[in-house]
């Protein structure tokens, strides 16, 4: 008893290790008895790469307090990005992955200087914009993203091994989703992180406390778009097709429903969420009623969105940790849990 | 020749940017009463547009003798019931959360009301008619009178909200809720109803835009993505804290954009127009006519 809160207390992210370890098991026995129908398996890569996208855009939203209705635009250009180096350069899958990630980080700095100079209600105006002319570059680029034919690509190789079982694919994504977590926590809670959430609560009062909002504004923007860019690479190695449709103003809706149902500057909450909108147009067409109505799912999750913010702003994930969990190991271990990832979102 | 064209184009650009103007001053309207930016109003002038057009086509198969009057004023009475009901049902609720919650909330609204149309009235395009029809055409000069009855239109709402604002006791009333609603409110304003207020008058003037409009996109789920987007810059390029700099910045960006689209390339028409406007907000960060607003720490 006493060993394992020392252990959770000592290494917070170890739960996480653990929750993708008994992943792993369940993918590794089901793939020996193929117990998930490919149907589920091609949700579960959703979910995980949808989780890496909220992740990113959490970062933003969440712990630093800036908003952007463009990041779908990034994501797609992540998405473009490795199609084109795997069909034209065939490079490794780590450096495409990479390099999907770092080119949209470049550009996310640029809408990072832009942010300095706007308050949240422009800036959420200027990237709705910014949204809507990268959807149209990905439409009129015929020579980079083929316009409305799409691209088709092949699913990743590592040393010789070829990724084209689903089930194996789904393994590797949930590797580099790990890392991610990994690497989000202890960015959240370094010096940068503890930064960024407090210009998030008071720009005032961290510029008086010596945080420049110059480099952390620029840093939120371009932790983000790495991020956001990573998902999209994936994205385009799991469909194996881009198309410019998918990159338009509802994804970054979409980002921004998940970041706010699941919990904000939280990482269950981003996973949560992001299994939250993967799921509900799946449970809606399974219903018998709500299966007839076109786009109930959308119906649902702005309905979902806007209880969240009403009953719980912190997020279904956030929300349900607090009342249920920590009580519980707070009851069990006598000690009062830490838990930072709370901190009242401020009108800034 | 060139100077026809261009006339025609400065023309249409003003029946456009009216058109931006009255949907940029209903969210401006919206921000400065209950601070809440509307993303969601493109929308909710697509369902009004849809429930106007709906009307028309029933009443036209029914036979009545003004189809197009009857579908207008129904539009009137549409979006004034639709906007009440989004107030009181979303908004109203919602009006403790932070300002960051309450634009998260128009998000959800947009999935909402589009979500909606989608299951009532379908995703296909329909046609709806020119409030006026026909072209007068003075030497090579081809002039369409609904260009000039929107503008006219427009201007009518614009000048009796303008009037309201200035000249009336309710007027005063919203000047005062959108300068500080806690001392209005100590004052006797009842800003419960400036806000409900507010909101029905914006609906309004998007569903008059989204119904004016419609001749040009078709009516469908997505006619208003562009002129709801182009009011929004219309309203940063004005600068949100006044009432008059919307209006302004609507006739520019109408005009602007169809001399882009004329001149210089309609697929990069809104890339180009979108481009200057983040140009003069990195000069102008509070829109042309805006003032910085104060803060308190």
């Amino acid at each position: 008893m006493m060993f394992q809160d020392k252990l959770i207390n000592s290494h917070p992210y170890i739960k996480y290790i653990i929750v993708t370890a008994v992943f792993f098991l369940v993918l590794l026995i089901d793939l020996q008895f193929i117990i998930f129908t490919s149907r589920t398996i091609n949700l579960l890569i959703r979910v995980v790469y949808f989780g890496i996208m909220a992740l990113g855009f959490n970062m933003l939203l969440g712990y630093a307090g800036q908003i952007s209705l463009g990041h779908a635009a990034y994501m797609g250009l992540g998405a473009y990005l490795t199609a084109y180096f795997s069909n034209h350069m065939g490079w490794n899958f780590m450096i495409i992955l990479l390099l999907s990630g770092l080119i949209p980080m470049a550009l996310g700095i640029i809408l990072g200087l832009v942010a300095l100079r706007m308050e949240r209600l422009y800036l959420a105006i200027a990237t709705l914009g910014l949204g809507v002319t990268g959807q149209m570059i990905f439409q009129e680029w015929r020579a980079f993203t083929r316009g409305f034919s799409g691209i088709r690509l092949e699913r990743p190789e590592i040393l010789g091994f070829a990724f084209n079982n689903s089930r194996h694919f789904l393994m590797l994504i949930t590797v580099i989703l790990l890392l991610v977590i990994i690497l989000t926590y202890n960015f959240s809670r370094s010096r940068t992180g503890r930064a960024l959430s407090a210009m998030r609560d008071s720009e005032y009062a961290s510029q008086s406390l010596g945080i420049s909002l110059f480099k952390y504004k620029l840093l939120a923007f371009a932790a983000s778009s790495f991020y956001v860019g990573i998902a999209g690479s994936l994205y385009a190695y799991a469909e194996r097709y881009v198309h410019p449709s998918t990159w338009g103003v509802e994804l970054s809706l979409d980002m921004l429903a998940m970041v706010v149902i699941g919990g904000l500057a939280s990482i269950g909450g981003s996973l949560v969420g992001a299994g939250f909108l993967v799921l509900v147009p799946r449970l809606t067409a399974a219903t018998p009623v709500l299966a007839d109505i076109t786009n109930m799912n959308y119906i649902l999750t702005g309905l979902a969105m806007i209880l969240v913010i009403k009953y719980m702003p912190y997020g279904i994930y956030t929300t349900i940790d607090l009342k249920l969990i920590q009580p519980y190991l707070m009851g069990r271990s006598g000690e009062n849990f830490r838990y930072q990832d709370l901190k009242k979102e401020s009108d800034s | 020749m060139g100077r026809i064209i261009f006339i025609q184009n400065i023309i249409g650009g003003l029946e456009t940017g009216s058109l931006y103007a009255l949907a940029a001053l209903g969210v401006v309207l919206i921000y400065r009463v209950s601070d809440v930016t509307n993303f969601a109003q493109g929308e909710m002038a697509m369902f009004s547009t849809f429930v106007t057009f709906t009307v028309w086509t029933y009443s036209r198969a029914a036979g009545y003798s003004y189809p197009y009057l009857i579908a207008f004023f129904s539009a009137l009475i549409f979006s004034a019931v639709f906007g009440y009901l989004i107030e009181r049902v979303f908004i109203r609720p919602t009006t403790e959360s932070s300002l960051l919650g309450k634009m998260i909330v128009t998000f959800g609204l947009i999935l909402i009301v589009n979500g909606s149309a989608s299951a009532i009235f379908g995703t296909d395009s329909h046609y709806l008619q020119r409030a006026v029809g026909g072209t007068i055409i003075i030497s090579n000069l081809v002039i369409r009178p609904h260009s000039f009855f929107v503008i006219f239109l427009a201007l009518v709402i614009m000048g009796v909200l303008f009037y309201m604002i200035k000249y009336t006791m309710f007027g005063v009333a919203i000047r005062a809720t959108a300068q500080d609603r806690e001392t209005a409110r100590l004052m006797g304003v009842n800003t419960i109803k400036v806000t409900a207020f507010t909101w029905i008058m914006a609906t309004i003037m998007g569903a008059m835009a989204g119904l004016m409009i419609a001749p040009a996109t078709n009516v469908s789920t997505g006619m208003m993505a562009d002129v709801h987007l182009k009011s929004f810059i219309a309203a940063v390029l004005g600068g949100f804290t006044s009432f008059v700099g919307p209006v302004i910045g609507g006739l520019i960006i109408g005009v602007m954009d169809n001399l882009v689209g004329y001149y210089i390339s309609t697929n990069w028409q809104t890339v180009i127009v979108y481009g200057i406007l983040i140009l003069i907000l990195i000069f102008k960060p509070y829109g042309l006519f805006g003032t910085r607003p104060q803060k308190k720490v």
